[in-house]
């Protein structure tokens, strides 16, 4: 057969399958994950938003997405120019306890207990596997929720709602 | 050096990607041998009903310059329609940000880069943020708007792995003993998406939004953050993308930081689950192969030879010491990092969860090995034809060494075979050496600032390797977007994609109905043979590129040992 032949018996089929799987692939497929996700993860896919306390519904940022800590009270985040995404979220174990004694002073709440609060919000590791990591967003709320009043008092700004 | 845990890590990792591989691949072979499966009751009215709307006849074998022309047409009118979509996704529904439409010469590199499985993305799918990691206000420029990351970019993905696995399946077709013809198209396609890559992506993807991928269509959400500051949660459709993008070995990712970003790669899970999926169908189409030509025996060397090659690369990249360094996130640390670089240039899929710029020069190194080598194991489908491809040089090279009549599978190798042959592997050099310098020679490289030197140097051949290989990955990222680069990588991109097809297609096409010896001749399923074949890969692919790897990430590499790091 003849090159112009096949392309010419070729072309009807070759159009009408782009489009059957553009719809397939690019519309279809994409809204029944969502259709799926939004029932099966509803928390994740819409973000994971993280929320001041579990009774009240005002979102503080994603647990995913880095916010800027300017507080000293507070864990601050990777310098974003110095991770790859400029939104890293997390900090190395060592990062975290690193930071422990200027929190301490400024708070006057016990190294010991901060260490601890870290130690409830490793992740990353699995038996021998691993390295360990903490989310700096859990860590200050965490922080935040296990001494409240000395939060309120020395920094209002973040209770207000 | 890598530590132990690591090394466990990484051995565990390969080995679940060999042994998913193979359970695999049975079922991709009753996929283009239409063998009777359990699905039939549910798919055979579906795929029917497709065949009857596009009006072809199922039972139509081509010939292959027939099945070429047809992938190519049909991926022509693929890359047409995202292309309308890229350019007037400004007035169209689902765009919550109001991103305005890409100017033509981006439009044009972008859908190239995505339909030829390449993926090289010279703009940021969020849009660019003003300030990190706050991200607002959002700067108005070109960004994705969710039709466009939906029926574009993830579509183009779909069915450039969809066509990449086809045209594999096609040329072993051509190899195996009393073929008729090379399959149909529209066949295999429809088959290979209905059968194989939607369902894998969908239950991808539903586990990738249950590790904390967004998946959604709701537009960016404005938070106050715990200290009062505003901040843009940039969601979308991430994980129905991030399924595809990975187990098409296609790499483009939502976000500007691709698998860096945190919602598209959460944590050490995901990443590890990405990483799988990455090496899953490569290497299972190395199963695939013995299998369909009835010789399971002849999977060996290119299964064997793709893993020793990829063994190479991981050597040579794990030699400094990793740790978290500037351009790596937390999560995933100096190891992910590196064996990340090294997975994703081996099966060029190009997708990166850390900056290139935080790479060490001999994991740059290990990840041109991959892109110039391209089937340690390769990307989908074409891997598989680039190893038959060194099968059949090396055949001809121990040919000539023991003065015998190369043959293959029973077959003799003709002064024509070698010759296809020898053409498809020079595509590479030319269309990578070639505009590498006409960058300098043109100004267009100190155009957008990249430093001169051997680091600038390593950026600009990196850049067209990745587009040559279809791999993916750059330093480039949006400042590429230059109507130099973006035609230049298009052209690149079309050629090392089509070029190569075509050629192989051909070989594959005399192949068929060739004259088969019973007799033994060369035994191409030994391991004497595998040590040959991956010899012969590094003797031709090193010879060919060292003079620019010396310019680049070598020198780099001697310019920081006497500069210290």
């Amino acid at each position: 057969m003849s090159l112009t032949k096949e392309i010419g018996r070729n072309s009807t089929p070759a159009i009408r399958l782009a489009v059957v799987s553009m719809l397939l692939c690019g519309l279809l497929f994409p809204l029944a994950v969502t259709g799926f996700a939004q029932v099966l993860f509803p928390s994740q896919a819409n973000g994971s938003i993280a929320h001041f306390t579990t009774s009240n519904s005002k979102a503080v940022g994603s647990y995913l997405i880095a916010q800027n800590f300017s507080d000293p009270l507070l864990f601050e985040p990777r310098n974003s120019s110095l991770s790859a995404s400029g939104v890293d979220p997390d900090i190395t174990l060592q990062d975290a306890i690193a930071q422990v004694p200027r929190i301490s002073n400024l708070t006057g709440i016990p190294q010991g207990d901060i260490n601890d609060i870290i130690n409830q919000n490793v992740e990353g590791t699995f038996w021998i596997f691993g390295s360990p990591y903490v989310n700096v967003l859990r860590l200050n709320l965490a922080l935040i929720h296990n001494f409240q009043t000395i939060y309120e008092q020395k920094d209002p700004g973040l209770f207000v709602l | 050096m890598i530590q132990p845990a690591d090394f466990l890590t990484l051995v565990l990792i390969l080995l679940s990607a060999i042994v998913a591989g193979r359970l695999l691949a049975p079922y991709i072979v009753k996929i283009f041998t239409h063998a009777p499966s359990r699905l039939d009751r549910f798919l055979d009215p579906v795929e029917k009903a497709i065949y009857r709307l596009l009006g072809v006849a199922p039972s139509h074998g081509m010939g292959w310059r027939e099945y070429f022309l047809s992938a190519l047409i049909v991926n022509i009118f693929q890359m047409i329609l995202a292309f309308i979509i890229f350019v007037f996704q400004g007035g169209l529904p689902l765009n919550p940000q109001g991103f305005p439409g890409f100017s033509l010469d981006l439009a044009f590199m972008q859908v190239i880069s995505f339909g030829t499985n390449t993926n090289l993305q010279h703009y940021n799918g969020e849009g660019v943020c003003n300030q990190l990691p706050n991200c607002y206000p959002l700067n108005n420029t070109p960004g994705l708007s969710y039709l466009s990351q939906m029926t574009a970019v993830q579509f183009l993905q779909f069915t450039s792995a969809t066509t990449g696995i086809c045209v594999a399946a096609a040329m072993i077709r051509g190899f195996v003993a009393n073929s008729r013809d090379m399959g149909n198209f529209y066949t295999d396609f429809v088959r290979s998406l209905t059968r194989l890559f939607l369902p894998l992506c969908l239950i991808a993807a539903l586990i990738f939004v249950g590790l904390g991928v967004p998946q959604t269509l709701n537009g960016y959400r404005i938070v106050s953050t715990l200290e009062g500051s505003t901040q843009t949660i940039l969601v979308g459709p991430v994980a129905s993308l991030v399924s595809i993008m990975q187990l098409g070995t296609n790499g483009g990712g939502y976000y500007g930081a691709n698998s860096a970003y945190p919602f598209q790669n959460p944590n050490p899970a995901s990443d590890i689950f990405q990483i799988f999926l990455m090496l899953l169908i490569p290497t299972a189409l190395c199963f695939v192969y013995g299998q369909m030509l009835g010789k399971k025996k002849e999977a060996r060397p290119i299964l064997w030879g793709a893993y020793s090659l990829f063994a190479i690369d991981l050597l040579i990249a794990f030699i400094p010491n990793y740790t978290l360094s500037r351009g790596m996130e937390a999560r995933f640390g100096g190891f992910f990092s590196t064996f990340w670089t090294v997975v994703t240039t081996a099966v060029t899929t190009g997708s990166v969860n850390s900056s290139l710029f935080g790479n060490h020069p001999l994991v740059i190194l290990s990840a041109f090995m991959g892109m110039l080598i391209q089937s340690s194991p390769g990307g989908k489908g074409v891997g598989v034809m680039y190893m038959v491809m060194y099968v059949v040089i090396t055949v001809f090279i121990v040919g000539l060494m023991s003065g015998r009549t190369p043959e293959y599978l029973g077959m003799k190798i003709n002064a024509r075979d070698v010759k296809l042959v020898m053409l498809t592997f020079l595509v590479h050099p030319v269309i990578i050496l070639v505009p590498t310098v006409l960058a300098y020679a043109t100004g267009a490289a100190s155009a957008i600032g990249v430093s001169t030197g051997s680091t600038g140097f390593t950026q600009i051949f990196y850049e067209f390797t990745s587009a040559a290989a279809n791999n993916g990955s750059d330093f480039l990222g949006a400042t590429g977007n230059t109507p130099f680069f973006n035609i230049s990588t298009a052209l690149v991109m079309l050629s090392g994609r089509f070029i190569p097809i075509g050629l192989l297609l051909a070989l594959a096409g005399s192949m068929m109905n060739r004259r088969r010896t019973s007799e033994i001749g060369l035994r191409t399923d030994s391991a004497t043979f595998t040590i040959v074949l991956v010899g012969s890969i590094l003797l031709l692919v090193v010879l060919t590129f060292f003079p620019f790897l010396a310019l680049g990430p070598i020198l780099e590499f001697f310019q920081k040992r006497v500069n210290g790091f």
